[in-house]
């Protein structure tokens, strides 16, 4: 379905904005119109215009000076400037000062096609370049999801078949499982793909901002609101939205969310004006949702909402088969990306990385692949190389001190690098003064030889 | 046919009449696409005086918006649409012209021949292909009149056209998803 947009015709002459009016309407845009700059203005304070047609030649406030004051209170807002006299000057001018495009009046239909068409194309790229530029350190890759074990097959076989309906995904499994890889792949295969996937962390960002962050808020809302911001529910339109951690939300939140949910509607921060807002939720937590149900920190109705289809991901450990073949994969991506060629891995080293228990699932198994690439000297990954691993497989004693294990830890790594201070300050992940300083402190000595 | 069943249900007419001296074949052929293509009765009604109260002596052009404003005030009593035809160039305000003009959801439409044929003046053009423009024109503008948008879609008679060339690649017919959208505006009313 076409894009429908807010529109608001801002001219005098009431025959031009009925003429607008009736065209747009054709188009199934929402559209209104004002007479004046004044108005104009009260109207785009009461209701969020994306694009404003604005005659440049009005009695009181001109064309060019409402473009000012918009650009200035809703940077976001779209600007068209309409002209009768054909002067390039002025039309120049308000370019300059902000406006997306001009018309020239009378114009063909085919001309005011074009330029909506523009529009939609600028709008979709500011949206996306937003989005992008605010998380570039939350995208991380949209790899295909890799595993041939039992487990990982079902989830695989699920993800299509989620994809094609519109419902609400709840993923759950401990961390580093690729919950927000599914997420993806479920976006990527639905009729949502061309729009945008925005994943928001919810354990990350503190309750009184994430509000703001999903909701959007007027200018002026609340201290330092100097814009009108749109929320990610209006910046996915149309997409999917991944809310990861949602068991962290607070109880009001929760309220918030389930009242979107069923209405699809939100109202921003400090405006009373709701808007219709169309995404795709797939949320995600590690947390035991029934167990917090139970314990009445989360909603049981909020709960179903989100809860329609359930895909449980399973933990590393379940899934051990899928180890060689993930080994692989991180290899040959981190071998590309640090133009280093390590491309293979020892029966010894696959083996410990085999019987490891991988707490931090595949996210941990990623990062150890990563480490041990930077710091290899060779094309062979050896045990050598995941030492820091190792400790995790050592039994120890439950009545060892903290101190008795720092101090058994650094000699080990120290021993595996030749008393080397700077390999063995990368191995441990602590600068080299610090480990001299450790070393000095817990009264460690290399052995003679 | 599950369309024909409507109609039959509650009767609906549309009119068809001409302002001023239009040629009557072109009158007979919109109706004649109306029952055609979209299962509608239509009848050809008298023609209304021609509309020089909307001619804009800048422009040389008949203002749309006027015409309807006018139009309005009569209320064609047994027809549940009407189709009015002209052969003179229509504009609205804000565009330089319009083959044919509906307000979403109105009573009345205008369509004109006038800018049917490549060169208005022109004589060599197939008269046919010219009635076969005017048709589809107010086919579209009816679509409009039971408040069907424009539709992406380019093989959809609801595609808007802005010249000949894709009026010409325009079919007569809806879409898929027009076709159902036009099916229930029938039943709603």
């Amino acid at each position: 379905m076409a894009e429908k947009l807010r529109i608001l015709i801002v001219d005098d002459e009431m025959i031009v904005r009925e003429s607008f009016l009736h065209w747009f309407k054709k188009d199934g845009h929402t559209v209104a119109t004002a007479a004046s700059g004044f108005e104009a203005l009260e109207k785009i304070e009461k209701f969020p215009y994306e694009i404003l047609f604005v005659d440049i030649k009005m009695p009181g406030m001109d064309g060019l000076e409402l473009l000012k004051k918009i650009k200035a209170g809703y940077p976001d807002t779209i600007v068209i400037i309409i002209t009768a006299y054909g002067s390039i000057e002025s039309a120049v001018h308000a370019m300059k000062m902000g406006a997306s495009d001009y018309l020239l009046k009378p114009f063909k239909p085919e001309q005011l096609s074009l330029v909506l068409e523009k529009i939609k194309q600028q709008k979709k790229l500011a949206s996306e370049y937003n989005y992008m530029k605010e998380c570039l350190e939350k995208i991380t890759r949209f790899d295909d999801i890799i595993g041939q074990s039992e487990p990982m097959k079902k989830i695989f076989k699920l993800i299509p078949e989620v994809a094609r309906s519109d419902a609400s995904v709840l993923l759950t499994g401990e961390t580093g499982t690729g919950k927000e890889l599914i997420a993806k792949a479920i976006h990527a295969k639905s009729s949502r793909a061309h729009l945008p996937f925005i994943a928001i962390n919810c354990g990350a960002v503190p309750d009184s901002l994430l509000e703001s962050e999903l909701f959007g808020h007027q200018k002026g809302a609340f201290t330092g609101a100097t814009y009108l911001t749109r929320g990610f529910f209006e910046v996915v339109s149309g997409g999917t939205l991944f809310l990861d951690e949602i068991g962290e939300i607070s109880a009001k939140m929760q309220i918030d969310l389930l009242r979107v949910l069923e209405e699809k509607q939100i109202t921003r921060l400090g405006s009373r004006e709701p808007i219709k807002v169309d995404f795709r939720l797939i949320s995600a937590t590690r947390r035991n949702l029934a167990a917090a149900i139970a314990g009445e920190s989360f909603r049981e109705d909020f709960f179903y909402r989100i809860n329609v289809i359930h895909i449980p991901v399973p933990p590393l450990r379940a899934h051990k088969d899928d180890i060689p073949l993930l080994i692989d994969h991180f290899l040959n991506k981190y071998s590309q990306e640090m133009s280093k060629r390590v491309d293979r891995i020892s029966v010894e080293a696959m083996q410990l990385l085999k019987q490891y228990h991988w707490p931090g699932n595949i996210r941990e198994l990623e990062n150890a692949i990563e480490r041990a690439v930077v710091l290899s000297r060779s094309r062979t990954l050896r045990t050598s190389d995941f030492a820091f691993l190792k400790l995790a497989l050592t039994p120890t004693s439950g009545s060892q001190a903290l101190r008795d294990m720092e101090v058994s830890h650094i000699l080990k790594v120290l021993d595996e690098n030749d008393w080397n201070i700077t390999r063995s300050s990368a191995v441990l992940g602590i600068n080299r003064v610090t480990l001299h300083k450790k070393i000095k402190r817990l009264g460690l000595q290399k052995p003679s030889p | 046919m599950e369309d024909t069943q409507i109609m039959q249900q509650r009767k609906t007419t549309i009119g068809v009449f001409a302002f001023g001296d239009v040629p009557a074949i072109v009158l007979k052929v919109i109706a004649a696409h109306i029952s055609g293509y979209l299962k509608i009765d239509a009848e050809i009604m008298p023609s209304v005086t021609h509309p020089y109260y909307a001619l804009d002596r800048h422009r040389l052009q008949y203002d749309c918006g006027l015409i309807l404003q006018t139009m309005n005030a009569n209320r064609f009593d047994g027809y549940e649409k009407v189709i009015g035809v002209l052969t003179v160039d229509l504009f609205v305000p804000i565009l330089t012209y319009v083959y044919g003009e509906a307000r979403q959801g109105g009573k009345i439409a205008l369509v004109s021949t006038y800018r049917m044929r490549n060169n208005p003046h022109s004589k060599s053009e197939l008269s046919s292909r010219v009635y076969e423009r005017t048709a589809k024109v107010a086919l579209h503008e009816i679509g409009h009149l039971f408040n069907m948008l424009h539709c992406e879609d380019e093989k959809c008679l609801m595609h808007f056209s802005g010249n000949l060339s894709t009026l010409d690649k325009t079919p007569l017919y809806f879409c898929r998803y027009c076709t159902v959208y036009f099916r229930d505006a029938l039943k709603r009313r």
